[in-house]
């Protein structure tokens, strides 16, 4: 009855298994973490080596001015949450923070792989791709602290916003996997209307478990729809690690499942998630249907600012630690020649004395005022409605891409190149 | 054109989808097939496999599908193949769809629409009325027509609503009931409830396949002198408070009358809306007639004893008659 005690990180899949995905990584993690007894307690061990990860693989389709770009988002992200974390402390968020420590080149990157006529939904660790897609970093911290200037009035909390205008972002829910056939469904609806965009969400190992994620998977793939799915394999859901929730070493092999292609990537190498990203988006705008893409990485800090993660072996951190994603790309910058010691300096001063700013706006922002609590319920004639926008091919692609998989019965593996 | 309800369904639909480009349909079997009850039969061959979407079976895909295609401005009608499979997505409907505008302001114009009900030996799980699930749920609205035009002015007014409706057919209507519609005919607007039967002395109030029961039995009574109003309440959410009290202020005597079960339907809100906006105008304590609190039961003389009947509903209202 007891699930498999050994969590291993990413290389306990069999060779075969690892033909249906591609796997852009330079390094395969070899750790264990095994569920012990010690001194009485039921804890997690840690076997392996805490090694130093490889130089990031070389990207070749980003640019010096897009690699800068990046990086200064991924500065914004962490400085941006360390701001978050202190207006906590001082008492000021209401209810809790989520921090995306470690995972922040995954967010961002994954982000900047889309074109502003595609659309993305973030997940609550996901705070750099809210910047990427032209967020303030000010609405973050108001929707952390309920004011009315946030994205929602106070509505709601956390990363729970969006826009149906330019940054087209759609505000996920708490229950997680209920955004991934709404991102399937937006698709479905601009093909309807002559467009083939592609539409990202991310998932954790943990909300990969829902049925809902089978079912909208599935459906975005027999309906051929852009589907992006970054599947961030951060190793822990709350308290609960990998081996609990799967008995899959890679979660990217599931895309098999659905007759979809999937890639692995290392989610702390920037060029990685961006490359892969932006092939899928690539694919979604050429009506080729979803990609999957499982990103490894690891969650930081505890599952929220209240979790102190004492169940996280230290060994598992410290091999993490090294693989600082800012860190990393950082090191690939100086490589490059990109970004001196000066102009980097010069950088996280400017971040920092930006973000001091936008947290004094967003400190500026009143409470809401309770009355309007009790509007809005209804979208009643005068409200904003959103306009169809039919581009003249509208039926033909709609016919080509939502008929495709009609003759595609034969097809054993479309995905394998 | 003489239509039956379903007929009169597939009749909206397929005038919608010509008015408005936006307008598409998805779910099990609604193709080539036409769905379960014929609904969509042959609108795929006019509007094409791309607006009639055949759908895997999995009701949150489907319903998330429609929502992500609202959100682009398209008008999704979705198909439960019976609304007992409503309880799949539950999520999508109650925290997806219907908090969307009041969290964000992003509209969710979506229909999802499909058979409830019982008296027609469907057993647990093909007979149910899930609509106070729904009803209870802010942000969303609960249709549910009692006759054939007003099957198809209803749905037309759901399709073009920028809201989640949930429209629900009683299946044992389907094929039951006729009437004259014309082409093209006029919406009818959700949210006000229609007076079936004019009435003096006192009114039944109620929705879907029992507005049927209700008239045949103030049928009956008119010969032992009893004139019963029926007030059809149409839609559930909004209710039309305003019908609710103005049957009530003018016979003063109120039984509710519904099929879905006891505890927790209509009636209890319905009942405490007249106490608190009514009450003085009441002459006899308002009576509830409503299923039993047990799931639907398969052999049809369980079935009988579970739904309303027209002698209960008959001695319920000559009780109330004699007050
Ligand atoms: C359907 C659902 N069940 C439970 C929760 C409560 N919950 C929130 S986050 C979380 C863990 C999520 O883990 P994972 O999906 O791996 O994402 P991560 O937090 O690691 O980024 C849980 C259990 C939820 N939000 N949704
Ligand atoms: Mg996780």
């Amino acid at each position: 009855m007891t699930p498999s005690p050994e969590l291993t990180a990413a290389d306990r899949g069999a060779n075969s298994e690892r033909e249906w995905f591609e796997d852009l990584r330079l390094e395969r993690h070899a750790f264990t973490i095994r569920r012990t007894r010690r001194e009485g307690k039921v804890v997690y061990e840690w076997s392996g080596e805490i090694t130093d990860p490889p130089p990031l693989r070389e990207s070749g389709s980003l640019d010096r001015a897009q690699c800068l770009e990046i990086y200064r988002f991924l500065l914004m992200n962490r400085i941006m949450e360390q701001q978050l974390e202190n207006l906590y402390k001082q008492g000021q968020v209401v209810g809790g923070v989520y921090f995306g420590l470690g995972q922040e080149g995954n967010s961002v990157a994954s982000a900047y792989a889309l074109d502003a006529t595609d659309w993305m939904a973030p997940m609550i660790r996901n705070q750099g791709s809210l910047l990427v897609r032209g967020f303030a970093p000010r609405d973050v911290m108001m929707q952390y602290m309920a004011k009315a200037g946030s994205p929602t009035g106070g509505r709601d909390g956390t990363s729970h916003y969006g826009d149906l205008g330019p940054r087209r972002m759609i505000s996920p829910i708490s229950m997680l996997g209920d955004l991934i056939p709404v991102m399937g469904g937006i698709c479905m609806g601009e093909r309807l209307q002559g467009r083939n965009v592609a539409a990202m969400t991310w998932i954790g190992d943990g909300g990969q478990s829902t049925g809902v994620f089978h079912e909208a998977v599935n459906f975005a793939a027999v309906q051929n729809l852009g589907l992006v799915l970054v599947v961030e394999n951060n190793l822990w859901a709350y308290s609960t690690p990998l081996n609990e929730q799967t008995k899959v070493a890679d979660l990217a092999l599931r895309a098999r499942g659905y007759g979809i292609p999937a890639v692995v990537v290392d989610g702390t190498d920037v060029l990685q998630v961006y490359d892969a990203c932006r092939g899928a988006v690539e694919r979604a705008h050429g009506g080729g249907g979803p990609t999957l893409i499982e990103s490894k990485l690891m969650r930081m800090k505890g599952h929220a600012i209240h979790d102190a993660a004492a169940y996280v072996p230290p060994e598992l951190l410290e091999f993490w630690r090294r693989r600082d994603p800012i860190l990393r790309f950082e090191q690939y910058l100086r490589q490059k020649g990109w970004l001196t010691a000066e102009a980097q300096q010069r950088l996280v001063a400017e971040v920092e004395q930006f973000m001091l700013a936008e947290r004094a706006a967003a400190e500026a922002s009143p409470m809401p005022d309770g009355n309007t609590a009790l509007s809005g319920v209804y979208c009643e004639p005068g409200c904003h409605a959103v306009q169809p926008r039919f581009e003249a091919a509208a039926p033909a692609l709609a016919a080509a891409n939502g008929g495709a998989h009609l003759t595609a019965v034969e097809g054993d593996a479309p995905h394998l190149r | 054109m003489l239509l039956t309800y379903v007929d009169a369904i597939r009749q909206a639909l397929a005038e919608e989808m010509r008015r408005d480009p936006a307008v598409f349909l998805l779910g099990e079997d609604i193709g080539i097939y036409g769905g379960a009850f014929k609904a969509t039969a042959g609108l795929v061959d006019e509007f094409g496999p791309a607006r009639v979407v055949d759908t895997p079976l999995a009701e949150s895909a489907i319903v998330g599908a429609a929502i992500g295609a609202a959100y682009t401005g398209m008008r999704p009608v979705v198909e439960m193949q019976f609304m007992d499979f409503i309880a799949c997505c539950f999520n999508q409907i109650t925290n997806f769809a219907a908090k969307s505008h009041y969290r964000w302001g992003a509209p969710v114009p979506m229909v999802i629409r499909g058979p409830v009900g019982g008296g027609v030996h469907g057993g647990p799980f093909h007979s149910q009325n899930p609509e106070m699930y729904f009803a209870h749920t802010p942000g969303l609205k609960v249709v549910e027509p009692a006759t054939a035009r007003d099957a198809y002015g209803l749905l037309k007014s759901a399709i073009r609503d920028n809201n989640p409706v949930l429209f629900l057919e009683h299946k044992f209507l389907y094929r039951r009931v006729k009437e004259e519609i014309a082409e093209d005919g006029p919406a009818i607007p959700l949210g006000v409830a229609a007076v079936a039967r004019p009435g003096r002395d006192l009114s039944v109030i109620t929705y879907g396949a029992m507005v049927q029961l209700a008239l045949e039995t103030a049928q009956a009574l008119a010969a032992e002198g009893v004139d019963a109003e029926v007030l059809d309440l149409r839609t559930l959410a909004p209710l039309d408070r305003g019908g609710i009290v103005a049957t009530a202020k003018k016979t003063n005597k109120v039984l509710i009358l519904h099929e879905d079960t006891r505890t927790g339907g209509i009636a209890g809100e319905i009942t405490a809306i007249l106490q608190e906006e009514a009450f003085d105008d009441l002459d006899a304590p308002i009576l509830r007639l409503t299923s039993a609190d047990t799931p639907v039961p398969f052999s049809p003389p369980l079935e009988a004893a579970f739904l309303p009947s027209a002698e209960g509903l008959k001695a319920a209202l000559r009780r109330l008659a004699r007050y």
